[in-house]
This record gives C-alpha cells, structure tokens and sequence, in this order.
C-alpha cells in the first residue's frame, strides 16, 4: 500500500469546500463574525462594506443553513438586530479554514 | 499562516474601530489639562481643595460628557459590538495590570511626599515621567492603541522638561502650564479633528 496521495485525494478538499461559506460576501461576514461574539447591523455593515440588501440576503443564507443566529429585538424604541455565529457556523468555518489550506497547500509553487 | 494573521488583523481592525471616533484623545488631553492648571490653583486653595475644584468638572462634566456623546451620537454610527473570548481576557489582563501601576504610582506618590525635601526634585520628575510612560505604554500595547505610545512618551517629557525649566530659569510652577499645557491641547485638537473626520465619514445610519 502506498502512502502517496493519488490526483482524486488531492482533489478531495476541493470538493468538500462549503459553498454557503464560500462566496465572498459571505466569507467576509463570516470572517468578522469569528473574531467577535456578536455584532449589530450597522457594525456589521461597516466592516463589511456590503449594502443593507446584501447583507440581508446573505445573513438569511446565513441563517437558513444554522451558521448564523438573528435576534431582533429593541433598544429603547428602536429596532435592534444583533447577530452570532452559532457552534455549528463556527465548526463549519473551521472545516472551511482547513480545506482551503489543503487546498492551497497542495497546489504547486 | 496567512488566514490565521488575517483573522487576528480583522479582530484587530473590529476593536480598534471603537477608538476612531477621537473621544479618547479629548479625555486624555482633559486629564492632562489638570496638571497644567493645577499648581496655577494650588497657592489659593490649597492642595485639598485645588484638587477637589480641579478633577470635580472632569469627572462631573468632561468624561460623562463624552460618555453621552459615545452612546448616543458615536454608537448609532458605527454599531454595536461583544469582544471575543480572547479579547476578553485580554482586557482582563490590561485592567489588573492598570491597578498595578496605579499602585505603584499610588506609592511612588507617598514616597514623594514623605521625602519632598530630602531628594533631588529631579528624582520626583524622573518618578513622574516613569508613571506616565509605564500607564501609557501598557495602555497602547493591550489596546492595540498606537497613538498612545508617542502621548506617552510626549507627556512622560513634561515633568522631566518642567524639571530643567526650573533649576535652570527659575520658571514659576516648573513651567507645568506649558509642558503639560501643549501636549494636552494638542491631544485635545487631534480629538476633535478625529471626531470631526469620524462624524463625516459615518452617517447616522437608519436601519437596525
């Protein structure tokens, strides 16, 4: 048995990169959301640079595939959204960080 | 590895956008203000008093004030953020190792006091300076707060130049109001040129 890595082997994590988290605008939501425990719209929406309709849409991805939690709420009179990254979004990203690295590891200079 | 450095720049770029706003910078050069106005006040108030009518409008006024100014005109501007876990602990660490130093100044002080005559006054400037430099130092290191770093080391000057302008030219009050005075206005200007900037770099955003 060889210890070799065949072409499908090396292509393995190629496949297995998530695409929820793949998309740019995602991976950058994604990318600020890791670092923090929770974040507001507006914080959000600075950082990322995206528009309040892209960052709709892509938090409701987001949501939907149980990476991220929505809590809306008030503060004082005033609609109030704060967002986390929930432990499944967090593992995901996690795969998705070691992928990539394979990925990129394996490929040639 | 490069995603990893690129993790902690973002962590780094999140929180440092909490000190943009310039308010800070007014705080600071506040506080550094007192010392420039204090030994002005001193000779008719005494040091007890001079004391309370010195610091009572920075903690009634001043850092209120700019405590409104962050929640009600700063945050709806730039959001609202919880630190991480290591973030966290980090400022643990910067708040136990602060009541360290505020200790040591604490004692530094007494022991100033007590042997006022006995040593060279420039050993009470070097003691001064020595404060300023370690709180503004460790305040720029765990804040990720450069500008800190060059205030400390400005403001660390003044007891030391005060020092020089009073063996040297008998300058009343050891020349406090200008050594203290200039840094502190100049912090306080680069505060509101910030604040300004920030301001028109963030609209008051109208959505949640």
């Amino acid at each position: 048995m060889s210890g070799a890595k065949t072409d499908e082997d090396k292509l393995h994590p190629l496949a297995e990169i998530d695409n929820v988290i793949h998309a740019s605008a995602r991976l950058m939501v994604l990318v600020h959301l890791y670092v923090v425990e929770s974040v507001d719209y507006v914080f959000l929406k600075n950082q990322t640079g995206l528009s309040w309709g892209n960052l709709s849409t892509h938090l409701n991805k987001l949501e939907e595939a149980g990476y991220v939690s929505i809590k809306k709420g008030f503060k004082g009179k005033k609609p109030h959204t704060m967002i986390h990254l929930t432990k499944q979004g967090r593992a995901a990203f996690k795969d998705y960080k070691q992928n990539m690295q394979q990925v990129l590891d394996d490929l040639p200079d | 590895m490069s995603n990893e450095i690129s993790l902690k720049e973002t962590e780094r770029k999140v929180f440092k956008a909490a000190f943009q706003d310039g308010l800070v910078d007014i705080g600071i050069g506040g506080f550094l203000l007192v010392f420039a106005i204090g030994p002005f006040v001193t000779p008719y108030l005494g040091d007890f008093w001079a004391t309370i009518v010195i610091f009572l409008p920075l903690w009634v006024i001043v850092f209120p004030a700019l405590g409104l100014i962050r929640k009600y005109v700063v945050t709806p501007r730039v959001g609202v953020v919880k630190y991480g876990q290591w973030r966290v602990s980090r400022m643990r660490r910067f708040n136990v190792i602060i009541l360290i130093v505020l200790v040591f100044s604490l004692i530094l002080g007494i022991l100033s006091a007590v042997e006022f005559d006995a040593v060279p006054g420039w050993i009470h400037a070097a003691r001064f300076s020595l404060v300023f430099l370690l709180a503004f130092s460790i305040a720029a290191y765990f804040l990720d707060f450069t500008r800190l770093y060059v205030y400390g080391a400005v403001v660390a000057l003044a007891p030391l130049i005060g020092e020089v302008l009073y063996q040297y030219l008998n300058v009343p009050h050891h020349g406090f109001a200008v050594t203290f005075g200039l840094p502190a206005v100049l912090i306080i200007i680069t505060g509101v040129v910030r604040f300004i900037r920030f301001m028109r770099d963030h609209p008051l955003e109208q959505g949640t």
